[in-house]
Formats: C-alpha cells, sequence, structure tokens
C-alpha cells in the first residue's frame, strides 16, 4: 500500500480503549456488574488507509466505533485523532472538533430524521458548523448529491421516498459536509441488498480517492472488508485478538479465531471449496459481563493450552505490521521491538 | 388527469395548483412541506367517519363565530310565562327551560364556552407534557425519576375527582375549570412525550446530529419536538371528548361555568330537576356534548392513522 519512504501520517491512535456499561439491578439500582463491550482496544489508523475493523455479531465492533468519536464516554484509554487527544475531554470542547471526524451507519433509514427533506439533512452540519448564507448552503448541499450521485431534483423530497441504497448516499452526503479527514463507516452496507452493496462501496472507494479520506470499516463481511481494507483488525469479545495487513491477513492468519473466522467464508470455486477445511467452533461466546479468565478466546478454541487457562496473552507484534494476541505465538516476537514497548511502536512498523 | 402525466411538467401553469401539490420534485422546503400535507389531507380524506367528524367540529366553530347571527333569541332573556315548552314549539325549536329561555340560543352560546375550555386545555395540557416528558426522557436519570414520580402521582387520582379539588381550591369559575382540568389532563402527555424521546433519542439519527456538535437543547427543540408533535396531535384530539365531559362534570356540578352563563354541563344540572317531566331541558344538552365528543374521536381515529410518524410526510 503506502510503503513508501517517509512513514505515513497516523491519524488516528487508539491506546487501551475500555467502553464498559454498567448494569443496574434491584430495588436500588445498584451497579452489580458491567458489560465490557470493549475491554482494552489499541490500533493506528494512518492517513488515506482504510482500517478494516472486522468480528462477530456482539463482538464489539460497533461500540468501538462509537466510542472513538465519542459518542459514549468512554470508560478508560486514550484516544487521538489528527494530533488532539479527544479521549476525555467534555462535549463542549469536542464541538470544534467535530467537522473532522464523521460516521456512517449501518440503517439508512433509522439515520435520517423522518420529518426532514433530503436538504435539511445534509445541509444540518453547515447550520451547525458554517455561517454559510442560505444560498452559500444550498449550493454546497447540491454539491454533495452530485458528490455521491443523488439527483438535485430530488433535494426536498423526505427520507421515506427514496430506496435503501440511495438513503444510504443521503447519509455519506452528510457525513462529507463538513469535509471530514476521517470516517467511521459502521456497517454500512449491511442493511443494504447485494446489488446496492457494491455501488456503495464504489462510491465510499471513490471518495476516499478524491478526497483523502480515512475510514475505519466496521464489517462483518470479510469478503468486502477484503476488497476495501488496506490492513485489517479482528476483535473477539472486545479485544482486538489480531491486526494484519489485509494480504497477509487473508493468506496466512495467525490467531485461531480469525483463521475460523477466514475458513466460514464461502469460496465461490466449489472444487477448491472443498479443500478448504472449515474449522467450526464449539460453543457460545462468553457474555462480555463475565469474560472467562485468561484468553478471552480460551473457551472455544480449537488450540487451547493450560497457560491460556489463567494467562492473559498479550498484543503484541511477531512480525513487522502483524500483531497478534496469542500464547502461540510468544516465541515468536520479532527482536528489536521488546514486548513492552510493542503496542506503542505498531504504527511505525507498517 | 393521472399523477404520473402531472409529475412531468411540475412547472406547468396549465395544470395549476393541485399539480404543484400532487408534484414529485418541490421546488422548496416549503413546496416539500405543503407536498406532504397534502397528501395526509388526501389520505384523511378517503377516511369517511373522519371527513363526519371534521365536518361537525368546522360547523361547531361556524356556529360559535356566528352565534349572534345564528340564535333566535337571546340566550339569557327569560320568559317566565313560556317556561317548560316542549321542542318545536311556537318560536322554539327546542324548547324552553325553567326560565323560559330558548334553549336552541343556550345551546349556540354555549358552543363558544366549550371551544374556549377545548382551545385552552388543548395548548396547555400537551406544551405541559411535552417540555416535561422529553426533558425527563432526554436527561435520563435523576431527573426522570422525579419528573415521572411527580407525573405518577397526578395519574394517581381519578380525572374528575382531581378536577374537583383544584376548583374547590381556586374558586369556582371557567377560567379556574380550564386551569384544574389542564393540571389534570397533562400526565399522560408527559408519558407519552418521554416514550416517544427514549426511542428517539437511541436513534442513529440523533447520533448523527450529536456528532456534528449539536447541544441537548437543539437536539430537543429541533429533532425530537417535531417528532412527538403528531403523536401528541392524535392524542389531544382524542382526549377532548374528555375535556368536554370533564367540563361539563364541573359545570354539572356547579363549579364550572356559573348561571347564568348557557354552558352545556349546567345546563343538563339545571335540566336535571324537571328531567321527568321535561325531558328535553337535559337531553338537548346531552345530545350536544355527546356529538362534539364523538366527532372529536372520529376525527382522532383518521389522524392517527395519516400522522404515523414513521409512514413519514
Amino acid at each position: 500500500m503506502l510503503d513508501a519512504a517517509a512513514p505515513p501520517k497516523k491519524i488516528v491512535e487508539v491506546r487501551d480503549l475500555k467502553m464498559h456499561f454498567p448494569i443496574h439491578a434491584g430495588v436500588f439500582r445498584r451497579r452489580v456488574g458491567e458489560v465490557k463491550a470493549v475491554d482494552g482496544v489499541s490500533f493506528d489508523i494512518h492517513e488515506g488507509e482504510t482500517l478494516g475493523l472486522v468480528g462477530e455479531s456482539g463482538c464489539g465492533k460497533s461500540t468501538c466505533g462509537r466510542a472513538i468519536l465519542r459518542l459514549y464516554d468512554i470508560t478508560e484509554g486514550s484516544v487521538v485523532i489528527d494530533g488532539r487527544e479527544i479521549g476525555h475531554i467534555p462535549q463542549k470542547e469536542l464541538r470544534p472538533l467535530r467537522p473532522r471526524m464523521q460516521m456512517v451507519f449501518q440503517d439508512p433509514q433509522a439515520s435520517l430524521d423522518p420529518r426532514m427533506t433530503v436538504a435539511a439533512i445534509i445541509g444540518e452540519p453547515l447550520v451547525e458548523h458554517t455561517g454559510l448564507s442560505r444560498d452559500a448552503r444550498l449550493e454546497r448541499i447540491y454539491e454533495l448529491m452530485d458528490a455521491v450521485g443523488l439527483n438535485r431534483n430530488f433535494a426536498n423530497r423526505y427520507p421515506h421516498e427514496f430506496s435503501g441504497g440511495q438513503r444510504q448516499r443521503i447519509g455519506i452526503a452528510r457525513a462529507l459536509a463538513l469535509n471530514p479527514k476521517f470516517i467511521v463507516c459502521d456497517e454500512p452496507i449491511a442493511a443494504l441488498d447485494v446489488s446496492i452493496q457494491a455501488q456503495v462501496v464504489n462510491l465510499l472507494e471513490d471518495l476516499q480517492k478524491r478526497l483523502g479520506l480515512t475510514y475505519l470499516f466496521i464489517s462483518h463481511d470479510l469478503s468486502m472488508v477484503r476488497h476495501i481494507a488496506s490492513r485489517v483488525a479482528v476483535m473477539y469479545l472486545g479485544k482486538v485478538v489480531e491486526l494484519a495487513p489485509r494480504d497477509d491477513l487473508y493468506e496466512t492468519p495467525l490467531h485461531p479465531y480469525t483463521q475460523a473466522l477466514l475458513s466460514a467464508v464461502p469460496d465461490p470455486d466449489p472444487a477448491s471449496a472443498e479443500k478448504v477445511k472449515r474449522i467450526i467452533l464449539q460453543g457460545d461466546v462468553p457474555s462480555p459481563a463475565n469474560p472467562p479468565k485468561g484468553c478471552n478466546f480460551c473457551t472455544r478454541c480449537p488450540r487451547v493450552m493450560p497457560v491460556c487457562h489463567h494467562e492473559e496473552p498479550a498484543f503484541t507484534e511477531v512480525a513487522p505490521g502483524r500483531f497478534v494476541a496469542c500464547h502461540l505465538h510468544d516465541g515468536t516476537k520479532i527482536p528489536e521491538a521488546p514486548a513492552a514497548a510493542a503496542a506503542d511502536q505498531q504504527g511505525d512498523a507498517t | 388527469m393521472n399523477r404520473q402525466d402531472i409529475s412531468r411538467n411540475p412547472d406547468d401553469p396549465r395544470l395549476g395548483f393541485r399539480a404543484w401539490l400532487l408534484t414529485d420534485t418541490p421546488s422548496s422546503r416549503l413546496h416539500a412541506r405543503c407536498v406532504a400535507f397534502y397528501a395526509g389531507w388526501l389520505k384523511l380524506r378517503s377516511n369517511t367517519m373522519a371527513m363526519v367528524g371534521l365536518g361537525i367540529l368546522i360547523l361547531l366553530v361556524l356556529v360559535a363565530a356566528f352565534a349572534p347571527w345564528l340564535a333566535p333569541h337571546d340566550p339569557l332573556a327569560q320568559n317566565l310565562a313560556g317556561r317548560l315548552q316542549p321542542p318545536l314549539s311556537e318560536s322554539h325549536l327546542l324548547g324552553t327551560d325553567s326560565l323560559g329561555r330558548d334553549i336552541l340560543s343556550r345551546l349556540i352560546y354555549g358552543s363558544r364556552i366549550t371551544l374556549y375550555i377545548v382551545a385552552l386545555v388543548a395548548l396547555i395540557a400537551p406544551i405541559a407534557g411535552l417540555l416535561v416528558g422529553t426533558i425527563a426522557g432526554y436527561a435520563g436519570g435523576i431527573v426522570d425519576a422525579i419528573l415521572m414520580r411527580i407525573t405518577d402521582i397526578f395519574l394517581a387520582f381519578p380525572r374528575l375527582v382531581l378536577a374537583l379539588a383544584f376548583v374547590a381550591a381556586l374558586g369556582a369559575g371557567i377560567e379556574n375549570a380550564v386551569l384544574a382540568i389542564s393540571i389534570t389532563a397533562w400526565p399522560p402527555y408527559a408519558r407519552l412525550a418521554r416514550a416517544e424521546t427514549l426511542t428517539i433519542r437511541n436513534s442513529d439519527y440523533i447520533s448523527a446530529i450529536r456528532l456534528q456538535g449539536a447541544g441537548p437543547i437543539r437536539i430537543i427543540t429541533r429533532h425530537i419536538w417535531p417528532l412527538c408533535t403528531s403523536s401528541l396531535i392524535v392524542r389531544v384530539t382524542l382526549d377532548m371528548a374528555g375535556v368536554i365531559l370533564a367540563a361539563a362534570g364541573l359545570g354539572f356540578l356547579g363549579l364550572g361555568a356559573q348561571p347564568p352563563s348557557p354552558e352545556w354541563g349546567a345546563m343538563i344540572a339545571e335540566g336535571r330537576r324537571f328531567i321527568l317531566d321535561s325531558w328535553w331541558v337535559a337531553t338537548m344538552p346531552g345530545l350536544a356534548i355527546f356529538t362534539v365528543s364523538l366527532a372529536f374521536n372520529l376525527l382522532g381515529d383518521g389522524l392517527r392513522d395519516v400522522l404515523d410518524p414513521k409512514e413519514g410526510g
């Protein structure tokens, strides 16, 4: 990808991000525990790249995306976007920074206010952050509609008059309105027809090329992530278990969970499909309110070892740019990066 | 003319106002709103019963507006010689009451009082409920708990009993009756608004707006209120029958409008003494209350079908 001489600039740095939701129970609503939706996630995203974030339902990928944009008040950890630490600053101070980071949502129907016209929806961020006059705003709205391939004549229609793909285009136009640098795409294609998915993904790629956007692309569609992402992070039960450049990850997955996940991707060629051995995981995902001791994956791992049940594996760099959290790879740390410093240096090596 | 032909040339002046209202490509936000409103109106128009209700209410408003010209007699003029005349008697279409006042004229003037009460309650109660409900729903936590427990206290009393207590404390009279009815009417609106707010605040479009940096006041006023209003409007129209009955009930108990004011509930109260010999004195205002309550209910049912926010428009 971007392995030119100068190391690409990090636009997002997430360190040890934790997002725990309290559980209240009983008559007095006492706090009896917490759901560890995101539990210590660290990664970097470089300018102009797409980081794919994959994992099964409920593993915390969407929460992670929302926590990075501070839709939640995060429990612990730090988030640096475009050089500014935003992990714990109040929403008021966050407001002027909002234009830099936006989000495209999963359900295009639910992410558009049913009482507002398309022009009002796309124009709202402009009202919020710019002092544009009415006409200048309308001009910008038309520009954005052109950019995402919407007919200008539809500017004064309501969202319910559009198809799913068109609605997602409206959502993308809204996200683009303030010229953001970083966009979290929270399963932007999961609610769309397969034929429309390709259109929307192509639109996202096209916009990335034209506007130099950086994406965090959250999805459970491994084939789509393979298509769009330059690097891929795999999440399981609130933690990133593996992070690697796309081709490495898809060709030689290191973590047993990644291996199982990739073995589930259907192969269009029946001849080669027969050769692939499906790794079928036993049991269910443990509750994030009560994760297992040791490695989170130890209850279902096909290659579980005694050490997995009491010691949590560190998230270490085992090859340049490849990170994995698994005891199987304890011995394969790259020598020049000591384990403790590995997490901090992960971005530089790619 | 079918819709396709029209939408092809939305600017064609020959097609006129209706085409302008039916276009697929509105030219401005106001235009879009008109189009949406007209679509809703077309939907409502196809509901016969709702149109009957609307017709009765329009008639009521017209009657109230033109009462001095419509009423055959002065509603307060007494004529003890012609007291308790039956309906269809000479110059008294609906008969006269115990003081010889023309019942039809009193009903016509009474519609003004009814509309006055209905309009004021329809303004005060939903707005108070909307404020309390959206603040409770959006703020959550301790604010929500306090506001909702207050609401529960109000809901724990039967409406008329609570209104009676307030009127007794504030003193009899039509303004106090309005106030008392509003005080007892707002809690259901607060509950409704809170429930709507809870679903809306967690939706993705509110997340999107928060991502743009909008504060809670902007979110509540610009996004949550408009989405709550349609269900509140439906609730108001369905509630109006209850308000009319409560006002009539207060009047009947002598705590609402005071004699000789021709309030419908008070008229029934007066007729109660003669109900066995002169049935019309109590029946005519009763029929008026019944008709108007029914009209509000019919319209409310129709509006509920049209104003479902999930349908959009």
